[in-house]
């Protein structure tokens, strides 16, 4: 059997009563690779540091950051490139991009890098979409790995502005932010495209941990340019889609003609369980079986030279007499609805935060803590309701307790947010 | 729909949970809104039910579209406006489930009445009754109903909700 994505799909109801009112269905759409090979060629990685060495990234987390960067020039093959530059008050190529040849070397120019002066990010991010751009690759994943600890100021339109020419230039971007003080709507907006991502570093001991996760992560990159169509059957809608896993995120979609709807979902590194959760708005319909949604998965495996390839999967809905019905809903779509909810609540409450509603963000953040104990996630619950209760108190979130929650939520941070529970 | 019984916003049929609070909708059985209850959500009492005692006071000169449901055993007289849908069922402030007829009042509860249980609709001069798939069915005249298919109901005719019965009349 030829390699490829395998679809699999669970509704929340199979079977829907006969009721004259359009009705709601999640799904959750699992994708799978099967029957890919394990020694199929890796992509070459075309890999830029972008690091911060403001005088507060001085000791263990610039330290870190090297012993990282060290691993990083072990990890890389020799089809790979990698470059590195820093920022301060001004930005500079400490690495151009080249062959990881001769590591001895790249490693001495790592541990030249000192701490000292102010954050200005836009001109490094500058630096760093040039240097991404210097190898010639016929295929492979390009990304920029940006480490910040703080804010920089005035030129935060410049590093979107930045981010958004790489993303469309194919060069996704890993945003971390370490500490309590970077600014995490700009990392956020930076990252806001479906190649991208922002994570929360809480400690410099996870530096090397995460750096490597992610040069491995982009390493397993087998299948690109996946793209997800929905045809909704005549009176349907798709209503939202969500990716769940491997972390929460929305995904835009575009109703590109009637009943039909598109949306982009980047590359896939292997190592990433990917799930998605769609609310699917069904028309009346007369008892008995009808198509509802027919799912196309495009993509493209340059490791194995298969462009343009296809999985389908056509979701069927069982209409029957109402008294016939129950309203049992799958236990493992109510469980990743539930985080998806909290993720959106906690969202709310800091839209509510900036407008000045307390009272309402107060409850958002009450409600997020319950679904998250009725989904298991115990010890996130406990630091949403604590920061309930310093907003309802003080009319204030803690900088810490609002990074903690959102990434939180999302499933971006080590420990709390990564342990994934099965149901 | 169904209605959030936190917030109050209506949600579709097959929500798991509210769209805007956040509430699990699991335990909210879906079931037709009136307009009537609809209308309670701004005021959030409970309108057009009136308890008027049989014996004490004699009913008031109607106007000739109204119509009544008489509590068997307690004698209770509700007197209802003709012309719009009417909910039968039991209230619950948590759920927000105002019924315009509340038969709470007369041990619904134990009688197996459904919060929304049936609903009464004109029809072009005569009346429709609807069981909303309640949990112990509607009967008239000793005979029970299919759930959500609409039955016409006569002046005088015997209904039964759970094990509550009422005289349905037309004024």
């Amino acid at each position: 059997m030829a390699p490829g994505i395998q679809l699999r799909s669970t509704l929340s109801r199979s079977l829907l009563p006969d009721i004259t009112e359009e009705q709601l269905v999640y799904v959750l759409l699992e994708v799978s690779a099967h029957g890919v090979p394990t020694n199929i060629s890796k992509l070459p990685l075309n890999l830029c540091l972008v690091i911060d060495r403001s005088s507060s990234m001085r000791g263990e987390r610039l330290q870190q950051v090297k012993d990282a960067a060290n691993r990083i020039v072990d990890m890389l093959t020799d089809d790979d490139y990698l470059s590195l530059v820093t920022f301060n008050d001004r930005a500079e190529v400490v690495i151009p991009a080249q062959r990881p040849q001769h590591r001895p070397d790249l490693k001495r120019m790592i541990s030249g890098i000192e701490a000292a002066g102010g954050t200005e990010m836009a001109t490094g991010m500058a630096l760093a979409l040039q240097e991404t751009q210097r190898p010639l690759m016929g295929r492979g994943v390009s990304r920029i790995l940006l480490l910040t600890d703080g804010r920089t100021y005035g030129d935060e339109g410049r590093c979107v502005e930045i981010a958004r020419r790489a993303q469309g230039r194919g060069v996704g971007l890993t945003a971390l932010g370490i500490g309590g003080e970077w600014n995490e709507d700009l990392l956020e907006t930076m990252s806001a495209r479906e190649n991208s991502r922002t994570q929360y570093i809480t400690s410099a001991a996870e530096i090397t941990q995460i750096f490597t996760d992610e040069v491995k992560r982009m390493h397993s990159v087998f299948a690109q340019d996946l793209q997800l169509r929905a045809e909704v059957r005549p009176g349907g809608m798709l209503r939202s889609l969500d990716r769940v896993r491997p972390f929460i995120a929305t995904v835009p979609i575009v109703e590109e003609k009637d009943l039909l709807w598109t949306s982009s979902l980047g590359d896939w590194p292997g190592t990433d369980p990917q799930a998605f959760l769609l609310e699917v708005v069904v028309p009346p319909l007369p008892a008995g079986d009808h198509p509802l949604v027919r799912l196309t998965l495009r993509y493209s495996l340059p490791g194995a030279n298969l462009m343009n390839q296809e999985g389908n999967l056509v979701l069927r809905i069982g209409v029957r007499p109402s008294a016939n019905i129950s309203y049992e809903v799958d236990a493992t779509v109510r469980h990743w609805l539930e985080r998806l909810v909290a993720y959106r609540l906690q969202a709310g409450a800091w839209q509510d935060v900036e407008a000045g509603r307390i009272e309402e963000a107060t409850r958002r953040l009450q409600m997020a803590g319950t679904r998250l104990f009725e989904a298991g996630q115990i010890d996130l619950a406990r630091t949403v309701q604590e920061e309930a209760t310093r907003l309802s108190r003080s009319g204030q979130t803690s900088a810490e307790g609002r990074k903690r929650i959102k990434y939180g939520t999302r499933g971006l941070m080590q420990g709390e947010g990564m342990q994934e529970r099965e149901v | 729909m169904i209605r959030c019984r936190n917030c109050q916003a209506n949600q579709m049929n097959g929500a798991i949970f509210c769209s805007e609070c956040g509430e699990s909708l699991l335990n909210v059985r879906p079931a037709r809104e009136t307009t009537a209850s609809l209308n309670q959500q701004s005021s959030d009492m409970p309108v057009v039910v009136e308890d008027v005692p049989e014996e004490t006071t004699p009913a008031p000169l109607l106007a000739l579209n109204t119509i009544s449901l008489v509590v068997i055993n307690s004698g209770r007289r509700i007197n209802l406006e003709a012309g719009e849908e009417l909910l039968v069922g039991r209230k619950d402030n948590q759920r927000g489930i105002f019924p315009d007829v509340d038969l709470g009042l007369d041990g619904g509860y134990d009688a197996g009445v459904s919060r929304r249980h049936a609903i009464i609709t004109p029809d072009h001069g005569a009346y429709l009754l609807e069981d909303l798939s309640s949990a112990n069915g509607t009967f008239i005249n000793g005979r029970r109903i299919a759930p959500q298919s609409p039955t016409p109901i006569q002046h005088g005719d015997e209904l039964r909700f759970g094990t509550l019965i009422l005289r349905f009349e037309l004024n």
